[in-house]
């Protein structure tokens, strides 16, 4: 069915890689606009206050433009429940909390001014536990709710279910329970956080270089908090330092910084420290998962009991809706009879989270992978086999109405533990001829796990749509101008290759528009691993209509009539004649001779999938991605250090486009994986971050990277460009899981928290002892 | 942050230096690992940074080997040692404290002097030097030259017994016992991540025994447990004449608890005192098993 693909499929090196390792890319950091100032913004010294402030002495330092606080602004509330004051005005409720900014000649100065603010701080006592937070007598922390829900610290509720619970539990031969806590990680982007705003007060047009994930929806945020129109708000894109989802929400830096232009009509730039940056930008959602669990005595599930609490922080982001995807997770990994799922996000004065690589799912696949062993322990079942026996499957509609048109679990499955066994039963044999006395301080273990996650974007606004204008030049040369975004993940690179490969051009010769708002069409933004699928179906929509132009030249031209050409090298060759002519000379005839048309053509993709209704019922995504990972462990049960040994990750990929920027993908996503698994957390007390650093927020580095075997499962899916589906997010998702298995494998104690850190290590198997 | 730089290229350029400023504000900066961190943390009015890096002077730039042993100059960096084969061959406990410190980056300008003067209890090579009985000399701006043992070079948390005006210069080991057949010499290093990690405990050893393995000599110190990187004296005297190969479990416990007595850890967000010292006692005890295990 598909013809020889020349580019997709083969290892093509990132669009702008020279320009990163050269260091010519300009990222946010590197705008300097005339006349420009900088911003700088005073925090709360405590989570939980009510204060006075003054910045008479601050105002007064030489360099100082402008200074705001809340009094000085008229502006609305921000978050998607518009629980959020963009400056706090007489109280703080978290340690993030902007209280006043500063516009200075030079960062120095804004630094300097910043200490000479005098804020007199009554303190709270505050509440930094969700549990606590629902209590009656707790004080009410969020004041800008509608106070929908029965709890006034309530931020957000989800329920879902399918199937006959009290059925499915009579059918069960094991029931098990257990209660998972899960920490706040951070993305840690390797670009801190930055915003450039540059105000024209002769015209009321806002210009911001911005580094949002959303471009279109922050447009639409933006105005909202401002009082602005959307359209006089244009957004570009300068090169992004890394995103991970904590670009999807519009935080207070960025409406503060375009007020303190919007004041001084001079350019202001907002650039945080390293330090503010794990202060002040998102985290994953920190939350507690109590989940039941049945299995009958053949292995089949029966049924999953969950109930979540979420700590949702002072404010709400699209965080708290992680419940889509983790209810997912719980609903449709592995056949299960019944389901019933209940999330409730609440607010507490600690730190907000945000939106996170996986959004919700690599909390809910560590509970829902570690249950699987611990059933598979209770009724006496092999774990590979309990696995194998409940995977998805084709053709298979779950009970939360999602559709695997295709469906690669199994084959993930079996190729792990195949690939497991291999190599560890070998190495069983070499350690057994070496290296006896240390046996007894390492041991191994392995442990699997698998993850569904939508594979061809999520309809969760009225459109999961992208826009994609393509334009030919008369020098052959072709321009995509996508209303997708690249935040580091190579979008730009597969969608240039999926032009190469239709259009027979050079890729050296396609350019890809997509950082301006006032040019690109419009496009969700990134997320849910979504954009190779979306842009690269919308890009294709786009080349088929302008391959219809170019076809009709080209046959006018040849004097032909085929309905087919072969795009190839820079020419358009007749299937039937075989004559050909070069491509830039069709189009020169296109603009240059009658009737004088341009190489142009616009296309709007919108996915298949549905908005799901009130129960949280229908197919989300054009389609959907499995993955599984099988992982050895070696624990040292001097120290507790666990060291993942190797990898196997096998991935429903759909098609690979490419397979460098997959392995990419695959590798970093592992690491983040173990980073989530074994070492990564930031710590908090009484709502004040402990480890706003590098030296003690323990993200892994490049040498802690275990041997990594990955193999693409290719279902070819029709939704996708060339059947791929998306992976941007899969890799991080069950690795988590499978380290938690393998752990508990090799030193059978119960894992129920992460991260997995060598004391917790040390002490559980002092318990055992 | 900000201070005044000053860039002596010759020995007696810096004393001239050091002499010109001893009542104002000023510190030594070698590679700045330790010293900018500090710094900005606490940031200091009218300072100046003797910058110590572009004096040429070979006893204070080199790896040098004399009769006695090996002299390291204080301005040699962690990098310097790893890349050394006389090192690498005779003290493999120091050649391991370098290897494994922070990262390729910071090694290459990380030196000796500042890891012993930063006065850090989580100094690698401060740890791995005082298994090896080292020597510092000391010297002071007019020149003059004193020598103290490395067990008296830290006098408490981040102080040492430098006096104002006074520069670390190099640092002198002995050579390894004439009639050692034998040297078990290895640098252990718990944290979480296996680059950038600032020991949680740390344990270095350096043992010389005969060809039997009859111990003839132990240097045996342990980094991050107490306000000072500690040499376990008691527990190397109890080493002292034993088979190495031939530890029993209850001298192996003996042992472990003897270095265990040197540790008064605290807890902090890194790890809990009970862990420091749990592991520190493991670890301990593992030393022989791992040396039994690599003879295998
Ligand atoms: C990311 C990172 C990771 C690190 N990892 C490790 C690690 O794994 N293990 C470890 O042990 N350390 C580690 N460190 C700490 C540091 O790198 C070492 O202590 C290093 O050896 C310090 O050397 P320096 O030349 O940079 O010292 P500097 O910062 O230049 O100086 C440190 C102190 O010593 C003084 N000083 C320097 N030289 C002399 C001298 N000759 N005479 C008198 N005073 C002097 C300075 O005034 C200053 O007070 C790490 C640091 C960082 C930033």
């Amino acid at each position: 069915m598909f013809k020889e693909l020349k580019i997709i499929g083969k290892p093509t090196p990132k669009h702008d890689a020279h320009i990163r390792v050269t260091g010519k890319a300009v990222y946010g950091h590197d705008i300097v606009l005339p006349g420009m100032l900088y911003g700088a913004i005073l925090r709360t010294e405590h989570p939980s206050a009510e204060f006075t402030i003054d910045i008479s002495a601050a105002k007064k330092i030489p360099g100082v433009v402008c200074i705001i606080t809340a009094d000085d602004i008229d502006t609305n509330n921000i978050s998607y429940k518009r629980d959020h004051p963009i400056l706090k005005k007489g109280e703080v409720n978290c340690i993030r909390d902007e209280i006043a900014a500063i516009a200075a000649e030079t960062k120095e100065i804004a630094q300097q001014a910043l200490k000479l603010i005098k804020v007199k701080y009554k303190i709270r006592k505050g509440i930094y536990g969700p549990f606590e937070a629902l209590k009656e007598d707790a004080p009410q922390i969020n004041k800008f709710i509608s106070g929908k829900f029965q709890n006034k610290n309530i931020a957000e509720t989800f329920h879902y279910e399918h199937g006959n619970l009290e059925e499915e539990k009579k059918k069960s031969a094991a029931i098990v329970k257990r209660r998972f806590t899960l920490p706040r990680m951070t993305h840690a982007c390797m670009g801190t956080s930055n915003i450039t705003a540059s105000y024209n007060k002769t015209d009321g047009k806002l210009l911001l270089y911005s580094s949002t994930q959303v471009p279109f929806l922050y447009q639409r945020d933006m105005a909202h908090a401002l009082k602005m129109n959307p359209s006089d708000i244009r957004i570009i894109q300068p090169v992004i330092g890394g995103g991970f989802g904590s670009k999807l929400d519009m935080y207070p830096f960025e409406p503060i910084c375009a007020l303190l232009s919007m004041k001084t009509g001079r350019p202001v730039q907002i650039i945080y420290s390293r330090e503010e940056e794990f202060i002040a930008s998102p985290t994953r959602q920190p939350m507690i998962i109590d989940l039941t669990a049945g299995v009958d005595k053949k292995g089949n599930f029966t049924f999953r009991e969950i109930n979540i609490v979420k700590d949702n922080g002072a404010y709400t982001s699209w965080g708290a809706t992680t419940p889509f995807v983790i209810m997912q997770a719980f609903s449709s990994l592995y056949k299960v009879g019944a389901c019933m799922f209940d999330a409730t996000a609440v607010y507490t004065n600690n730190v907000f989270a945000g939106s996170f690589r996986g959004y919700g799912n690599p909390q809910a696949t560590f509970a829902l992978e570690r249950m699987i062993d611990l059933l598979a322990e209770e009724i006496g079942m092999d774990k590979a086999e309990i696995r194998l026996l409940n995977a998805n499957e084709k053709g298979e509609t779950t009970g939360q109405g999602l559709h695997y048109e295709t469906c690669g679990h199994k084959e993930c499955l079996e190729t792990v533990i195949t690939k497991s066994k291999l190599k560890t039963q070998k190495s069983e044999v070499s350690k057994h001829s070496s290296k006896k006395s240390t046996q007894k301080r390492f041991v191994s273990g392995i442990g699997y796990a698998s993850m569904l996650h939508v594979g061809g974007g999520a309809k969760i606004y009225r459109s999961d749509g992208c826009g994609t204008t393509l334009k030919i030049d008369p020098y052959g040369y072709c321009t995509i101008i996508t209303g997708s975004n690249e935040i580091g993940q190579g979008s730009e690179t597969v969608l240039a290759m999926i032009a190469s490969e239709e259009l027979g051009i050079d890729l050296k010769k396609i350019k890809v528009i997509n950082t301006d708002t006032d040019i690109k069409p419009w496009d969700v933004g990134v997320h849910a691993s979504r954009t190779s699928f979306v842009a690269g179906n919308s890009l294709l929509g786009a080349i088929k209509i302008l391959k219809e132009k170019l076809n009709k030249k080209a046959n006018e031209l040849l004097k032909t009539s085929d309905e087919e050409f072969e795009y190839e090298n820079g020419f358009i060759k007749s299937s039937i004649s075989g004559n050909s002519i070069a491509l830039d000379k069709v189009v020169r005839e296109m603009h240059f001779s009658h009737p004088n048309e341009l190489a142009i053509a616009s296309y709007f993709y919108e996915p298949s999938s549905q908005v799901q209704n009130k129960e949280y019922k229908g197919n989300v995504s054009g389609t959907y991605a499995f993955a599984s990972q099988a992982i050895e462990v070696e624990v040292d049960t001097y120290t507790g250090n666990v060291s993942v040994k190797n990898v196997w990750v096998a991935q429903d990929v759909g098609k690979v486009l490419n397979p460098l920027l997959l392995d990419g993908q695959i590798h970093g996503g592992i690491l983040q994986g173990m980073g989530y698994a074994l070492s990564e957390e930031l710590l908090m007390k009484d709502g004040k971050i402990l480890n706003p650093n590098f030296h003690n927020y323990k993200m892994l580095t490049a040498s802690d990277i275990p041997e990594i075997d990955f193999f693409p499962i290719e279902t070819n899916d029709k939704q996708g460009p060339y059947g791929a589906k998306g992976v941007g997010e899969a890799p991080l998702i069950p690795t988590a899981a499978a380290i938690a298995n393998a752990v508990c494998n090799a030193l059978d104690i119960d894992i129920i928290e992460l991260p997995i850190t060598p004391e917790k290590v040390l002490k559980a198997i002092h318990k055992n002892i | 942050m900000s201070f005044e730089i000053i860039n002596p290229t010759t020995t007696k350029e810096l004393l001239s230096v050091v002499k010109n400023l001893k009542r104002k504000k000023f510190r030594f900066g070698a590679g700045c690992t330790d010293l900018l961190l500090e710094l900005r943390k606490k940031p200091e009015e009218n300072l100046t940074v003797i910058n110590i890096t572009q004096v040429k002077d070979a006893v204070f730039t080199g790896i040098k080997k004399t009769s006695k042993g090996l002299t390291i100059g204080s301005r040699v960096t962690a990098h310097n040692i790893v890349m050394n084969e006389e090192i690498k061959r005779n003290f493999p406990v120091l050649h391991e404290a370098a290897l494994n410190l922070a990262s390729t980056q910071i090694r290459q300008v990380a030196t000796v002097g500042g890891n012993l003067c930063t006065a850090s209890p989580s100094g690698d090579i401060a740890c791995a030097l005082m298994t090896l009985g080292a020597n510092c000399e000391i010297i002071n701006e007019n020149g003059r030259r004193r020598r103290i043992p490395i067990h008296d070079f830290h006098t408490g948390v981040r102080a040492t017994a430098l006096k104002r005006g006074e520069l670390l210069y190099s640092i002198s080991i002995r050579g390894n016992e004439k009639n050692k057949k034998r040297i078990f010499s290895r640098f252990i290093k718990i944290g979480t991540r296996k680059s950038m990690e600032c020991s949680v405990v740390s344990l270095a050893y350096h043992i010389q025994t005969d060809i039997k393995g009859k111990i003839i000599h132990a240097g045996i110190a342990i980094g991050s447990s107490a306000p000072t990187i500690r040499s376990t004296d008691s527990a190397c005297k109890f080493l002292a004449g034993k088979n190495i190969f031939e530890i029993s479990e209850n001298e192996k416990k003996e042992f472990a608890e003897k270095v265990v007595g040197y540790a008064s850890p605290i807890s902090d967000i890194r790890a809990t005192a009970w862990y420091r010292k749990e592991v520190l006692y493991n670890i301990s005890k593992g030393i022989f098993e791992d040396i039994l295990s690599n003879e295998e």
